[in-house]
């Protein structure tokens, strides 16, 4: 199996690396790639305390492996990619996604890791809403996914 | 006739449920759902980051595939509204 990805429910479980690192183990891959996102403790001049994220399950579950199955494609169809993204409450300092790459060389673990990450900012419904430390709330404005020609 | 709304993101605000229900005119599209949506925001539910999500939110039918402008309403149809998205 040279693919794994999965919505994590913040309730059940937390994203952990150390699963990342075993998953994408491979003799045939010299070079390994990790990006690991963390909720900010500051935004646009506000406190955060923490995110929650929203998700439309199945359609970002469907995106997580089209955009995994590309980006393998194009860069090196023999990579070993691990993709969580966190669903729920995560507070300031933990891991709300998690891409762990193993490929042949280092350039294209890279590019993977990458493309991956900017596919998702753009394709996958999920949404932040940021809880601030004087209580108040917001969710960020984002990728419209309606056909550009038709926004007005 | 009615749709049911299944909310995401900032559409949340619109209801404690995660469903919204709306009457629409038989026959309806998705450019008249956008537009009874864009009436409700600004009558009823006037509050922050809600600005231009009608025209801004792209929509599912329940094979999870965006539909567009065209798009024929059926009675009692679930339809996702999909807000502008920003994971990662």
């Amino acid at each position: 199996m040279s693919l794994h990805t999965l919505l994590v429910d913040t309730k059940e479980e937390k994203i952990s690396s150390e699963k990342a690192k075993k998953f994408i183990l491979s003799e045939e891959n010299g070079a390994e790639s990790i990006f690991i996102g963390r909720v900010r403790n500051e935004n646009s001049g506000k406190k955060v305390k923490a995110v929650t994220y929203d998700a439309h399950d199945k359609a970002v579950l469907k995106s997580f492996k089209t955009i995994c199955d590309d980006a393998k494609s194009k860069f090196d169809k023999n990579a070993k990619v691990f993709l969580e993204h966190a669903k729920g409450y995560v507070p300031v300092g933990e891991i709300s996604i998690l891409i762990a790459v193993s490929s042949g060389h280092r350039d294209e673990a890279f590019k993977i890791c990458r493309y991956i990450l900017e596919e998702i900012k753009h394709k996958s419904p999920i949404w932040k809403q940021e809880h601030y430390a004087d209580g108040k709330e917001e969710w960020l404005p984002g990728h419209s996914l309606r056909p550009k020609e038709e926004v007005k | 006739m009615e749709i049911e709304l299944k909310l995401f993101g900032s559409s949340k605000i619109l209801s404690e449920n995660d469903t919204l229900l709306i009457e629409v005119s038989d026959n309806s599209n998705i450019k008249e759902l956008r537009q009874k949506l864009e009436k409700l925001i600004t009558e009823k539910y006037s509050k922050n980051n809600l600005n231009n999500l009608a025209n801004t939110a792209a929509f599912f039918c329940k094979d999870d595939e965006i539909i567009d402008d065209n798009y024929k309403l059926k009675d009692k149809e679930l339809i996702s509204i999909i807000p502008p998205i920003g994971g990662g």
